[in-house]
Order: structure tokens, then C-alpha cells, then sequence
């Protein structure tokens, strides 16, 4: 096990991808020392920003102490092997991850989990925008794999989601889901607006208030309970919407009844 | 001696009106035809008080004048040694000094960011994700028999837009309805005056019998006219929709509803509710039969869209719905771009860099995400060490946490008038103005380059923002060579 513990709060924004279990393997101290990063516009070695020790514990692979939000791409394309971040973490972790945990013990930055194949992702925090969206431009969402948030998730979630699962304890932020076409989003809590907005496909599952559903949204049925994965459901009753019209959609929006007695005015055209 | 200059751009907004004609009387731009108020204003202005004559260097406290090459030595010092600095604004200056900005960003491994990133870049993302079906201004004023402002406000902000390219121009195909507008505000004067004879009971005429009261947003009647129709979707009833064939007025944030839900009618789906953002369904129905009849329509949408809640979102949806009706008829759809190079600058940044706006070159080759590599994030994250404002104030437009934090450190700022930021930086130069005093590039707001004439001599030994970023670079470059040259 190796643990990094950062030398100073940093300023500029710190681009790590080295800090993965795949490129730790088989590396001594030293090796894993003289590893390069970037801070702002300058190359570094990995001893200039973190003290680095190994212990004999086998998990989990990497350990980092302390608050490392200025770093990104923390576990980038890791395909074993395990990361736990006891602080709070920067932006990209975990992107392109095809396997393999990451524990987040604070809150994570923007993008957490983008272009995610396989593994499982677990933030005990807060998540910050992007959660498992692709980068600019790409249409290539989460593949596979699971995260776990245990608090809030910022607007833009699981934009272009292909797969996989996301289980949110805590809130989410508008547009979640915006322009899926596959996999699961359960939402705890609340929901922000325009959920599912240009869905083609999968399930999104609010159990808290949902404030609108969009327009172009057509009510199909009430159940009781739904699936969320193998071994875990939630409990309803829940509305259940399809959508989303504009794209000829077939997703399926399942909102608590319960909790949202405004959505009672669609029960006429069932 | 009096001379006239013709076909003059004019380097205000996105519109870039080149009919312009001047007088030159002994130096001095005496008179400006043809243009708008600011394009006049900005004309007759260049010489004013506010005019910046001699570069400026902050010690012990106050901006001291000194030589260009005192500025330029201390500006290249700063970025040369930043680990994160920020290049900003670019979109008042000419195509030739932005390639150069590039260059510079290249360098000294910062970010590149211009002022669209606080305007129209939620436009740009939108269109990379989705595309975009455009054209030119040119076929809009020739063919488009609709047309449709939704978020915008030309008739205030780009006064001349109807007039050159849309509704009150006379097309090829397509004539102006300048008569009937101007009709329309005869009828509407009449009334009032009766009205006004009326309450003084001057006149008295039979009661009218009571009619139903004019729902509001319902379509009206000469909807269904022919020629040219102009349509205005905002939150608030602007000029422009004061000329407008038909208003709809949508609740405030919630364009994305209204437009998606437009986008299932154009693809006849049923929809489970009775009005969207405050308009009827059924009125949506006969908008939707409006933009399916027309032989060519064009949405021009602005900040009202592109800054409101849903952002990028709001513009993807707005491009979709145009691919929707391009199966049933003719649409294309463009931003209203505000400043008169914002699209140049986008342009150039692109063919240097592959990326539009918000370029950050720190780990040597470009990279690009808003959000993370904007300016405006970057600066609230506190992340820039130094910052060089080419062309723009944004002392006076970002946030104030973002501006506590550009004035903390290292501030260069090149532009013709003491701004806000200029008052606040630690090295000014004063620029000949582009467009008036430099000739240069800009591109029209449907990516169509025109050419910026020199009409005017600058004040005396002022540099232009091109020759100023050179002579910067230069200096970066021999700067950098001599700490190689220590290290080695």
C-alpha cells in the first residue's frame, strides 16, 4: 500500500494521472517518486508534491491523506486495484475507469466518474457537476460499472448514460439524465428540473420531489415497486412517465407518488 | 480638406454593417452616414477624454507613464514567469492580433479564454454537441419568409439587423415589410389620438360592443399573412416585439420547456398538459403550423436563451427543434453575436488550436473545458497567477469574486481607453483602435470575414494591439531563452 499525503495546499490546478494502481504496480518508492506530474504550466516529479510511503498492508492499493481538490484525473483508466481519498477530490477522478474502487471520504470536483466503464466509484460527500458526464463535445457517457453518492450531486448528471448504475442517497441537480439512452439513476431524495430531458431510453427513479415534469413526458401507469439492480428495489407507489416525445423516446421516469401529490392532475389520462 | 470615405465597416456589433460612409475633415472623422446610433457614436468618439496616450506601469502604488519597451519588458516578465496566467477578451480586436494571441498563449503555457465564454459560449457548446444547420445573413435577406427572434433584442441591440437582414429588408425573393409596420404605427397613433379626443369629449361616438377580451399570447390573425412574418419569443415585450407580427411572451426560465415541447408537436406527438411556460397548447399548435407552412424560416436567438437557466441546454434543444423542421420544411438558426470580432475570435482560436474559447495550454498542447478551463471558473478557483487583458473590461462585467482575484496578481491590460480594468492593472498600453485607426479582419456574426479599414491616423507613436502582442512574444521568447541558457 502506498500513501501520499500532500507536502502544501496547492494552487495551481495539478494534472495526475500517474496516481493509479496500475502504474503504482510493480514500482518501488523511488520508481513511483520520480513519476511526472504537472502543477499549472510546470512538469513536476511526484516527491515534490506529495510525501510518498509503502506499507505491507496489501488494500488498499493507494491512500491519500489530506485535501487534494486541485488534483485531477486521480485513477484515470485504472483497470484493479483500489483508491481511498480521505479528503476531498479534484475534478476527472476516476475517468475512463474500467475497474477497480475508488472511496472518496469527502466531497468530489466536476466529472467524477466521465466515460466510466466498469468498477464501482463511491463519494461519502458531495459530487460537484458532470457526474459520470462525458467531456465536451462527446456523446459517449458512462458505460458500465456503479457509483455511489452519499450526499448531493451538481446539475448535468449522467448526461449521455449508456450504463451502469448511479445511486444518489442525497440530492440531484437539473438535467439529470439529459439525452440517455441506457442504464439506472436512483435519486433518494429530490429531484431538480428536467429530468430525462431527451432520454431515449433507461430508467431514472425519484423517490423525493420532483418539482415538474417535463412537457413532453406522457404518463403510462402507477407501480408499486421497481427495480433498481439485482438485490435492491425501491419501494413506491410511482408514477411512471415515458419519454421523451421530442426524440421519439422510450425512457421511463418513475416519480414517487407520495411525495409528489401536484403530479395527482395527470392521473386523468390514465 | 474634406475627403469621403465609402463601404466603411463598422467595429461595433456582430452585424458589421459595411455601407458606412465617412467624412474626413483635416484628419478628423466629421460626419458618419448610414449607421445606427452606436455605430455613430463610436465614430465621432475616438478622440475623447477617456483616450489612453502613453503606456502605464504601476509603482510604489500609481500607474507612472514610461517607453513601450519599459511596458513590454515588465509585461513579458510577468508572463514568462507565471505557472498559470490568463489571456482574456480578444473579441474587439482585429483577427491579426488574435492569431498572435494564440501564439502567446502557446508560450507562456496559459489559458486562452474571449469574451464569449460570458455570452454566447453555451452557443458553441450546444453546436458541438448537436451541429448546427446554418447559413448566411445574405440568403436570410433574400429567401426567409419567417423569421423568429427568441432571447433577443435587435431593434436595441443591433439596431440595424431588421433593416440589412431580416424583416424590413428588400430581398430578392422576399419583400420588406417596412410599409406595413409602418402602417400598422399610423393605425395605432390614430387610435390613440381618437381615444385622446374621447377622454376630452371632444368627440363621442356610439359605445363599441363588448368583445372578448385578447387572450394573452394568442396568436393573431395575420399569422397566416403573406410575405415576410416576424415572430418574438421572450420574457418581457421589447422593442423588437413591438414591430412584431406575434409576441409570445414565455415565463422566465422556461424557454427549454416551451421549445421541447415544439419539437413533439413538430413530430405530431399529444402532449398530457394544457399550456407550457404560460402559452396554451393550442396556440403552440398554430405556431408550430406557422414554422411548418413557411418556405424558409431562421430562429436568431441571443443571451436570453444561452444565459438563462439551462444554458447550453436551451440552444441544444433550439438546434434540435431546427433539425426537426427540416424534415418537414426549410429552417436554419444563428446566434446574435454581440461584439463586432467575438466570432473572429472564435474562428481564429479554432483553426490555431482545434478549440473555440477557453483554451488552456499549460501542459504544452491545447486542452478545452468549460467549466474548468473557462476564465471565469479558473478565476473563482484562484487558480491564474497573472492575467493579460487584450481588448475587454471585464473589471466591470464578472463576478466580484472573480475580479478580487484578477487584481490580486500581476495584471497587464492592452486597450485604446482607460477601462476599469485598465485603472486597476499593473502594466497598460494604450492601441490604436481597430477599425478606425488600424485596418484588420472581423468576421460578421454568420462566420462571413470582412475587411476593417484604416480611416484615421492613430495619436502619435501609438502601437496597434497586434504590434504590441509581438513585440510581447518577442520579448517572452528572449526571456525564456536567457533562463534556459542560467539552467543549462
Amino acid at each position: 500500500m502506498i500513501t501520499l499525503t500532500p507536502l502544501r495546499q496547492f494552487r495551481f490546478p495539478v494534472m495526475a494521472e500517474c496516481i493509479n494502481p496500475d502504474v503504482f504496480q510493480g514500482k518501488s518508492v523511488d520508481e513511483i517518486a520520480q513519476l511526472t506530474v504537472w502543477e499549472g504550466n510546470k512538469q513536476k516529479k511526484l516527491c515534490e508534491l506529495f510525501k510518498i510511503e509503502q506499507s505491507l498492508a496489501e488494500a488498499p492499493s493507494i491512500v491519500i491523506n489530506g485535501n487534494v481538490e486541485e488534483v485531477r484525473r486521480i485513477g484515470s483508466g485504472m483497470k484493479s486495484g483500489e483508491i481511498v481519498i480521505n479528503g476531498n477530490a479534484g475534478m476527472h477522478l476516476g475517468e475512463k475507469m474500467a475497474g477497480g474502487k475508488i472511496t472518496v471520504n469527502g466531497d468530489a470536483e466536476g466529472w467524477a466518474g466521465s466515460d466510466m466503464k466498469n468498477g464501482l466509484l463511491e463519494i461519502m460527500g458531495n459530487a460537484g457537476p458532470y457526474l459520470a458526464s462525458p467531456y465536451r463535445g462527446s456523446s459517449t457517457g458512462m458505460r458500465g460499472g456503479k457509483i455511489i453518492v452519499h450526499g448531493n450531486v451538481g446539475t448535468d448528471a449522467a448526461v449521455f448514460l449508456k450504463g451502469g448504475t448511479i445511486k444518489i442517497l442525497g440530492d440531484a441537480g437539473p438535467f439529470m439524465g439529459f439525452r440517455m439512452c441506457d442504464g439506472t439513476i436512483h435519486i433518494e431524495k429530490n429531484c431538480g428540473t428536467r429530468v430525462g430531458a431527451c432520454m431515449t431510453g433507461g430508467k431514472i427513479v425519484v423517490s423525493g420531489v420532483l418539482e415538474e415534469v417535463l412537457p413532453t413526458f406522457t404518463i403510462d401507469s402507477v407501480k408499486a415497486k421497481v427495480k433498481i439492480e439485482e438485490g435492491d428495489s425501491a419501494t413506491g407507489p410511482f408514477y411512471v412517465f415515458l419519454g421523451d416525445l421530442a426524440e421519439n423516446g422510450n425512457g421511463k421516469l418513475y416519480v414517487s407518488k407520495a411525495n409528489n401529490p401536484h403530479l395527482s392532475t395527470y392521473e386523468k389520462y390514465l | 480638406m474634406s475627403t469621403t470615405v465609402n463601404a466603411v465597416t463598422c467595429p461595433v456589433c456582430g452585424c458589421l454593417c459595411d455601407d458606412i460612409e465617412l467624412t474626413i475633415e483635416n484628419g478628423v472623422i466629421a460626419k458618419v452616414k448610414n449607421g445606427c446610433a452606436m455605430c455613430e457614436s463610436k465614430f465621432l468618439s475616438y478622440k475623447n477624454e477617456h483616450r489612453n496616450k502613453t503606456p502605464l506601469v504601476r509603482k510604489e502604488g500609481k500607474l507612472v507613464p514610461v517607453s513601450y519597451d519599459e511596458a513590454i519588458h515588465k509585461a513579458a516578465e510577468i508572463l514568462a514567469n507565471a505557472n498559470y496566467p490568463i489571456l482574456y477578451g480578444w473579441s474587439s480586436t482585429d483577427c491579426e492580433a488574435q492569431r498572435v494571441g494564440v501564439e502567446l498563449a502557446e508560450e507562456v503555457g496559459g489559458v486562452l479564454d474571449n469574451t464569449a465564454v460570458v455570452c454566447h459560449g453555451p452557443s458553441i457548446l450546444s453546436v458541438q454537441e448537436v451541429g448546427i444547420p446554418t447559413c448566411t445573413l445574405g440568403q436570410i435577406r433574400h429567401r426567409a419568409d419567417l423569421v423568429i427572434y427568441w432571447g433577443c433584442d435587435p431593434w436595441s441591440a443591433h439596431p440595424r439587423h431588421l433593416e440589412r437582414y431580416t424583416t424590413f429588408t428588400e430581398g430578392r425573393f422576399e419583400g420588406s415589410e417596412w410599409k406595413e409596420y409602418m402602417n400598422k404605427v399610423k393605425a395605432s397613433a390614430g387610435k390613440k389620438k381618437l381615444l385622446s379626443l374621447e377622454r376630452r369629449e371632444i368627440v363621442k361616438r356610439k359605445p363599441e360592443p363588448i368583445i372578448e377580451k385578447v387572450t394573452v399570447n394568442k396568436p393573431p390573425e395575420t399569422l397566416s399573412k403573406a410575405g415576410r412574418k416576424l415572430i418574438v419569443i421572450d420574457v418581457r415585450k421589447t422593442m423588437t416585439a413591438e414591430v412584431a407580427d406575434y409576441f409570445i411572451q414565455v415565463q422566465p426560465g422556461k424557454d427549454y420547456e416551451l421549445m421541447l415541447a415544439i419539437r413533439a408537436l413538430v413530430k405530431d406527438h399529444e402532449l398530457d398538459v394544457d399550456q407550457v411556460a404560460g402559452v396554451p397548447v393550442e396556440y403552440l399548435e398554430e405556431l408550430v403550423d406557422a414554422m411548418v407552412n413557411c418556405e424558409f424560416g431562421v430562429i436568431f436567438f441571443g443571451m436570453g436563451l444561452t444565459q438563462s437557466a439551462g444554458k447550453f441546454r436551451n440552444v441544444d434543444v433550439a438546434i434540435s427543434l431546427i433539425r426537426d423542421l427540416n424534415r418537414r420544411t426549410k429552417f436554419a438558426i444563428l446566434p446574435m453575436r454581440g461584439h463586432f470580432n467575438v466570432t473572429g475570435a472564435n474562428t481564429v482560436s479554432t483553426w490555431q488550436s482545434g478549440y473555440p474559447y477557453s483554451v488552456d495550454f499549460s501542459l504544452g498542447y491545447p486542452r478545452y473545458n468549460p467549466g474548468e478551463t473557462s476564465v471565469v471558473d479558473v478565476l473563482l478557483r484562484k487558480e491564474s497567477d497573472a492575467a493579460l487583458i487584450v481588448a475587454s473590461d471585464p473589471a466591470s462585467n464578472f463576478p466580484r469574486k472573480a475580479v478580487e482575484h484578477l487584481v490580486a496578481n500581476p495584471l497587464i491590460v492592452i486597450d485604446p481607453h482607460m477601462n476599469a480594468t485598465a485603472l486597476l492593472g499593473d502594466v497598460v498600453f494604450p492601441a490604436a483602435i481597430v477599425g478606425i485607426e488600424k485596418a484588420g479582419t472581423a468576421y460578421r456574426m454568420d462566420h462571413v470575414p470582412l475587411p476593417l479599414k484604416k480611416v484615421v491616423e492613430p495619436p502619435e507613436g501609438i502601437l496597434s494591439d497586434e504590434e504590441i502582442l509581438s513585440r510581447i512574444l518577442e520579448e517572452v521568447r528572449v526571456i525564456k531563452s536567457q533562463k534556459m541558457q542560467e539552467a543549462a
